[in-house]
C-alpha cells in the first residue's frame, strides 16, 4: 500500500530525515511516535508530496508520488499539524470546495458531505463559519476534509493535539472507526495515544527509524526483565521463604503494604512466567495472593529507553532491525 | 482550476477586497470620465483612460497581496499542494480569478463609450483599443503581483513589493531617458550587470567551477562584442530599460495604434510571471 525507500530530507546541512524505510499495508493502522523535531511532520510531508524528499522514495498504491503525483495524491486524505482550513467559509462551503478539488463527482458531493459530516459530529456546524469554531471543531473539519472523496490511505499528523481530554477520546474512537475502512498513518508524542489506535508503533528519532513492531511486542525490544507485583497475606519471612523455592526470581523488591500482609515485586529474566509457581507455593502453606499483577514496560518506558541515548544504543537498533528483517 | 477559480472568486465576494477593488476602480474612471469627457467634453474615452493607469499602484495590491501569501500563512497551501491537483492549474485557477475580478470592471467601463456616442460622435476603435491596452496593462500588473505574493508569507510585505514594482515600471522611462547612450558605459554596464548576475547564480548554486566559467564566458562575450560589433551598444542601456517599461506599451493603445508586438509583448509578461509563480513553488518544495 505505501512503501517509503531510503527516504532522506536535508535542510542545508541539518539531516531532517535520514533514511527511512518501512512498508504500510492495507487496512494497518501505523502509529509514528517521537519527540518533538523528530521528522515525523516532515516525513509526512514528503509522503503527502508536500514537500519533496531529498533521497529516496514513496510509492502509494504503486503510484510514485514524485512521478505520479496526481494519481497518488488521490489516494490520500492528509491532515496536517494545522488544520488547513479557509477561516472566512462556512464548514459546509468548505468541505464543498474540497471535495471539488479532490475531483469528486457531482452528484456523489452532496451525499458524500452529508455521511462525512455525521460520522465526524460537525452536522450541528454546517453552516458556521469556520473562523468561529472552537479549536476541536476545527481539527474535525480537518479531519472531515482528509476524508473526503474516500481516499484509502489517511495520513494524520498529532489529530488530537490540543483538544480536551472528551474529545480526545471522540477523536481516538472515530479514528479506530475509520480504521476499518482505511490504511491509516498518524503521528503523535502522546504515547498512550498510539497504543490505544494503532496496531503497529514506528518510534522515530532524529530522523532515523529506530523500532518498528506490533504494539503488544514492543517490550520485548528492551533488554532487561519482566516483574510480578504481588500482595499475599501472610508473614514476611514466610513469603520469603516461598520465594526462595521459586529458582526463576531474580530479585524482589518490598513495598510499603498494610499489617499482615506483604507487597513487594518480583523480577524475573525476560519471558519468564512465575505466575503459576507462585500461585501453588502460596496455596501449599495456606497464603492467599490479594493481588497479582505482572508489571511490564509501559509504552512510556520503551519510549524513553529507545530515545534517551543515540551512542549506547546503536547496537541495540541494529538488533531490533535485523529481528525485524528476518521476520 | 474550476474549484480554486471559484474558492477565489466567491472569497472575493465574501469578504470586503471584490467589492473595495471594483468600487475604487470604477470610482477612478467615473472621475476621469466625468473630468475628461463630461466636464471638458472630450469626445475620446481613451483620454480618460490614460489618466487612471497610475492607480494600479494602489488598485494591484490589493488584490493580488492575499492571493498566495495568505495560503502560505495559514498552511492552506498544505492541502491545495497534496490535492491531486497540479501546481499549475492551481495558480491557473487563482489568476484567472484575478482576470475575472478585473474583467468585471472593465465590463462596466465598456458601457461609457457606448453611452458617451449618444450624445455624439465617439471614436468607437480607438476608445474600444485603448480599453483593451488598459485590461493587458492590468492583467500583466496582476501576474506580477501574483508572483510577488507567492514568494512570501506576509500580505502587507506583498502589497509593498508589488507597490514598488510598479512605481519602478511607471518611472523606468524617465529614468531611461537620462541614462548614457554612449557605447563605452553601456559595455561597462552590462559587464557589471553579468558580474552580479553569476554572483546571484553563485550563491543560490553555491558551485564556484560553474559559476566562474559563465562569469569568464559572459565578460569576454561582451568584450569581444564591443570590439568587433560596438554599433551593437549603442543606447543598450535605454532600450533594455524599455523592456521593463510596462506602461510605454500602453501609450500606444492609448493613441489609437493598435500593434500587435504590444499585445505580444503583455501576453509574454504575463505567460513569463504565471510561470515563474509555478516555479517557485516547485523549487521551495524541492529545497
Amino acid at each position: 500500500m505505501i512503501e517509503v525507500k531510503g527516504l532522506v530530507k536535508k535542510y542545508g546541512d541539518h539531516l531532517a530525515v535520514d533514511n527511512l524505510n518501512f512498508s504500510v499495508d492495507k487496512g494497518q493502522v501505523i502509529g509514528f511516535l517521537g519527540p518533538n523535531g523528530a521528522g515525523k511532520s516532515t516525513t509526512m510531508n514528503m509522503i503527502t508530496g508536500y514537500i519533496s524528499a531529498t533521497e529516496g522514495s514513496v510509492i502509494i498504491n504503486g503510484h510514485d508520488v514524485y512521478d505520479e503525483p496526481e494519481e497518488a495524491k488521490r489516494c490520500i486524505g492528509y491532515l496536517p499539524e494545522l488544520p488547513p482550513v479557509y477561516t472566512d467559509m462556512t464548514v459546509k462551503e468548505y468541505l464543498y470546495f474540497v471535495a471539488e478539488l479532490k475531483g469528486v463527482e457531482k452528484k456523489r458531493r452532496e451525499g458524500m458531505i452529508k455521511d462525512i459530516m455525521k460520522r465526524i459530529q460537525i452536522d450541528d456546524v454546517s453552516g458556521r463559519l469556520i473562523k468561529y469554531l472552537s479549536k476541536g471543531y476545527r481539527q474535525r473539519v480537518g479531519l472531515a476534509q482528509a476524508i473526503v472523496g474516500y481516499p484509502e490511505v489517511l495520513i494524520l499528523d498529532e489529530p488530537t493535539v490540543g483538544l480536551d481530554p472528551k474529545q480526545i477520546i471522540e477523536i481516538r474512537d472515530l479514528i479506530k472507526d475509520l480504521a476499518k475502512e482505511h490504511t491509516i498513518i498518524l503521528s503523535s508524542h502522546i504515547l498512550s495515544e498510539v497504543s490505544a489506535v494503532c496496531d503497529t508503533v514506528m518510534i522515530i528519532n532524529k530522523g532515523k527509524l529506530i523500532v518498528s513492531d506490533k504494539t503488544e511486542n514492543l517490550s520485548k525490544h528492551i533488554s532487561g526483565t519482566d516483574g510480578l507485583t504481588l500482595t499475599i497475606k501472610g508473614e514476611k519471612a514466610l513469603v520469603n521463604e516461598i520465594l526462595k523455592g521459586i529458582k526463576e526470581i531474580t530479585k524482589v523488591t518490598y513495598k510499603k503494604s498494610e499489617e499482615g500482609t506483604v507487597s513487594f515485586t518480583a523480577y524475573t529474566e525476560k519471558g519468564e512466567d512465575i505466575r503459576e509457581a507462585i500461585f501453588y507455593a502460596c496455596a501449599n502453606v495456606k497464603c492467599p495472593i490479594l493481588s497479582m499483577s505482572s508489571s511490564s514496560m509501559s509504552l512510556e518506558d520503551i519510549f524513553l529507553e529507545m530515545t534517551k541515548d543515540e551512542t549506547s544504543k546503536k547496537k541495540k537498533v541494529k538488533k531490533v532491525v535485523t529481528a525485524k528483517e528476518e521476520k | 482550476m474550476l474549484a480554486v477559480y471559484k474558492k477565489e472568486m466567491r472569497s472575493y465576494f465574501t469578504s470586503i477586497i471584490g467589492w473595495l477593488f471594483l468600487g475604487f476602480f470604477l470610482l477612478f474612471v467615473g472621475l476621469y470620465h466625468y473630468l475628461y469627457n463630461m466636464y471638458y467634453a472630450y469626445s475620446n474615452f481613451a483620454y480618460a483612460l490614460s489618466g487612471v493607469y497610475i492607480f494600479f499602484i494602489l488598485l494591484v495590491p490589493m488584490l493580488t497581496m492575499r492571493i498566495m501569501a495568505e495560503e502560505n500563512k495559514q498552511k492552506t497551501d498544505q492541502l491545495l499542494f497534496t490535492s491531486p491537483i497540479s501546481i499549475s492549474k492551481i495558480i491557473l485557477g487563482k489568476f484567472l480569478a484575478l482576470i475575472s475580478i478585473f474583467g468585471i470592471g472593465i465590463l462596466v467601463i465598456c458601457v461609457y463609450p457606448l453611452a458617451l456616442s449618444r450624445y455624439g460622435e465617439v471614436n468607437m476603435k480607438w476608445s474600444y483599443a485603448a480599453i483593451m491596452g488598459f485590461f493587458l496593462l492590468g492583467a500583466a500588473y496582476m501576474s506580477i503581483g501574483l508572483f510577488i505574493s507567492s514568494m512570501t508569507e506576509s500580505q502587507a510585505l506583498a502589497a509593498v513589493l508589488t507597490f514598488i514594482t510598479i512605481i519602478v515600471t511607471l518611472f523606468v522611462d524617465g529614468i531611461a531617458s537620462i541614462l548614457p547612450t554612449d557605447d563605452k558605459t553601456a559595455w561597462i554596464f552590462f559587464a557589471v550587470v553579468a558580474l552580479v548576475v553569476t554572483l546571484i547564480t553563485y550563491l543560490l548554486m553555491k558551485n564556484i567551477l560553474v559559476s566562474s566559467i559563465t562569469a569568464i564566458v559572459l565578460e569576454a562575450a561582451l568584450a569581444v562584442l564591443y570590439f568587433v560589433h560596438p554599433a551593437f551598444y549603442d543606447g543598450l542601456i535605454v532600450r533594455v530599460f524599455g523592456w521593463f517599461s510596462v506602461v510605454a506599451r500602453y501609450d500606444d493603445f492609448s493613441s489609437g495604434i493598435l500593434n500587435i508586438s504590444d499585445v505580444v509583448y503583455y501576453l509574454s509578461v504575463i505567460t513569463l510571471f504565471v510561470f515563474l509563480t509555478i516555479q517557485s513553488i516547485k523549487k521551495r518544495r524541492w529545497s
